[in-house]
């Protein structure tokens, strides 16, 4: 177990810079999940930890000691690929002792590690199995199988789960957290799936374009996005935005839109009046009421089972509200929508935070 | 349809025999290829090693039974040719291998000017073999070729002789001049079998420990045995046939010194025009081949079902 400390690390491909000066730091025994889109650099970043990438600039550092330089053999981690890279002529036991035998490490201690974490993850009845006679599910349990044998300092996942069908993704979501309940080894785990990352993570590094954008608890992401990247990335469906400026008028302040229609907003500090600004609000959080103060168009209706997700148009302007109203399903052509006060999130021009 | 189905009898005769007859005259251009190309050749040239047949002698023609046979138990330069056979078969597979082999690895990292690189070393398979041949036997040539002279100053000959004069040396030029000739073979399939290795098994077994030596022999080598398996077999069948190199160099000589039983069999047929003879070492040379690749399919078999 370690902690990882990574400071300013930049990364470019020739001329084309991927990573512009990442800083975070990961606790002993903490989850951290490196969250966004394709191509934000986050598997770039998780690479140059395992040292399959080389550090452009900046320091790596696992339990305080510099690990820039040294072989990925030599930094005591272990990595969950996407692909689950299983070596397809040795059976479930020799990929899983495949480190151990590297290490010369004894046929005893070889044998109990092996048998431990086939236990731990269900894996007695496949050890002499090769990996092209298993399913995917159970590839990927192999491929957690071979990190855990070695009680590495730290375990890096790169989007493990891609490959697996929704049920089975669920499944071995709840397995991973529940695993990592079991070793508290520190973790840093790679998805573009916001659900992953808001499930497992004990804090989320939310990353665009080679930067990162907010690190927090999920829950934090959730409630107080940094910046309109964040608040659009998490949440599903995801947060609504309307664009306009910001109008203030005693205690109280408006959104004033393009068309000229205004939209309740909060009074927040670190904005002048007049200034543009973006208001957003999840659509969990509209409520439809008979008294609201807005006409929505009703659009479409997707019911999920669970809830119903609505589109509806506000003054021309697209929004989904989400409600568990069964009713809804037949809403009539128009529906009376309010946009309560306390849920509503202010960006301003540059999309950071407001208040 | 159904009318036709309950009364098969009522077909007219010249319809059922269309019927039978259709897929075998779909079949019968490429049959009759086959057989005039492949078949009778091979029939005539095994029934030649039961016949005494010498191009110079009017007379002969007539069936000897197993008298070829029995002459070539007694004749010492077949048996010769038999060992330098091995001899030259080995060394050529075995080097056009090992440097094929490291050629491929080389070629597999990328590098500034790899595509320049992979099209000069593949040149030499588009060079034909006789060409190959006399540009080798000038090299070797002190009068107009460096090599011998480079030996010397290297102290590896003690004169700046030709070796292909040299009793004890003249193998060793066709088999140089061979495996220059056939490296690119091998570095061409075995490039291929190497860039369809997934790249993140390399990654993997790095994390888990494993340094350049050891990713080579629990992942490289695994995964390139197959390949590596099916072309020795076929470069080793190729290659005790191929006498091109030989013929052009050395032509068998000195003494026989480099006589392989292909190069024998040119030179009875063509230089003591015994067709009959060279047949019936031809024949010997197919069975051992046979009974070779046998071997090694076997040998294949039994390694895949293990599996």
């Amino acid at each position: 177990m370690a902690s990882i400390d990574i400071e300013g690390i930049r990364k470019s491909f020739g001329a084309f810079p991927v990573l512009h000066g990442v800083d975070l730091a990961i606790r002993d025994g903490e989850f951290v999940v490196l969250v966004g889109p394709s191509g934000c650099g986050k598997s770039t970043l998780l690479r140059m930890i395992a040292g399959l990438e080389e550090v452009t600039a900046g320091d790596i550092r696992i339990d305080g000691k510099r690990v820039n330089d040294l072989a990925p053999k030599d930094r005591d981690i272990a990595m969950v690929f996407q692909s689950y890279a299983l070596y397809p002529h040795m059976s479930v036991a020799d990929n899983m002792s495949y480190s151990l035998r590297l290490r010369r490490s004894t046929k005893e201690k070889i044998a109990s590690a092996v048998s431990g974490a086939a236990a731990k993850l269900g894996l007695d009845p496949l050890l002499e199995r090769r990996p092209r006679a298993l399913s995917g599910g159970q590839r990927q349990r192999v491929a957690m199988g071979r990190a855990i044998v070695r009680q590495p300092k730290a375990f890096l996942f790169d989007e493990p789960l891609s490959n697996l069908d929704a049920r089975l993704r669920e499944q071995m979501r709840a397995e991973i957290k529940k695993l990592h309940g079991d070793l508290r080894a520190t973790s840093i785990y790679v998805t573009h799936d916001q659900i992953e990352a808001m499930t497992l993570a004990d804090r989320i590094v939310a990353m665009h374009g080679g930067v990162v954008q907010q690190v927090g608890t999920p829950l934090d992401l959730y409630d107080r996005p940094a910046n309109l990247f964040v608040a659009g990335f998490i949440g599903s469906p995801g947060m609504n935005f309307f664009e306009g400026r910001y109008l203030v008028s005693g205690d109280h302040a408006d959104l004033k839109l393009e068309n000229d229609v205004t939209l309740p907003a909060r009074r927040v500090g670190g904005i002048e009046s007049g200034e543009p600004a973006t208001l957003g609000i999840r659509p969990e959080h509209v409520v439809i009421t008979e008294g609201g103060a807005l006409e929505g168009r009703v659009d479409l209706i997707e019911p999920t089972g669970f809830g119903i997700i609505m589109h509806v148009t506000v003054h021309d302007v697209p929004l989904k509200v989400f409600t568990l109203n069964r009713a809804m399903l037949n809403p009539g052509a128009t529906v009376r929508l309010d946009l309560p006060r306390d849920k509503l999130h202010l960006f301003d021009g540059e999309g950071r935070r407001l208040g | 349809m159904t009318h036709a189905a309950h009364h098969p009898a009522t077909k007219p005769f010249r319809k059922r025999f269309a019927d039978a007859a259709e897929p075998y005259l779909y079949s019968a251009p490429a049959l009759i290829l086959i057989v005039a190309v492949m078949l009778v050749p091979l029939v005539l040239g095994i029934s030649y090693a039961f016949r005494d047949i010498q191009l110079l002698n009017p007379f002969s023609g007539r069936f000897i039974g197993l008298d070829h046979f029995r002459a070539l138990g007694q004749d010492q330069a077949f048996f010769r040719a038999l060992r330098n056979t091995l001899w030259w078969t080995g060394a050529s597979v075995f080097l056009q291998f090992v440097f094929g082999l490291i050629l491929a690895l080389l070629l597999d990292k990328p590098f500034a000017g790899r595509g320049l690189a992979q099209a000069l070393c593949f040149l030499p398979w588009a060079v034909p073999s006789f060409l190959a041949g006399l540009n080798w036997a000038w090299l070797f040539n002190p009068v107009i070729g460096p090599l011998p002279h480079w030996m010397y100053a290297f102290g590896i000959l003690d004169a700046p002789n030709n070796i292909l004069s040299d009793p004890q040396l003249a193998m060793w030029g066709p088999i140089i001049a061979n495996v220059w000739w056939g490296i690119p073979f091998f570095a061409i399939t075995l490039l291929a079998a190497l860039q369809a290795i997934p790249r993140d098994l390399y990654e993997a077994a790095s994390i888990d420990g494993a340094g350049p030596v050891q990713r080579f022999i629990s992942i490289t080598l695994p995964f390139l045995a197959p390949t590596i398996a099916i072309t020795i077999l076929l470069r080793t069948v190729w290659i005790s046939n191929f006498a091109d190199l030989i013929v052009v160099m050395t032509n068998g000589g000195p003494a026989d010194r480099t006589q392989i039983v292909a190069s024998y069999i040119f030179t009875q047929a063509f230089k003591r025009l015994d067709f009959g003879y060279a047949s019936a070492i031809a024949l010997v040379l197919l069975v051992l081949l046979l009974v070779y690749s046998l071997l090694i399919v076997l040998l294949r078999q039994t390694l895949l079902n293990k599996d």
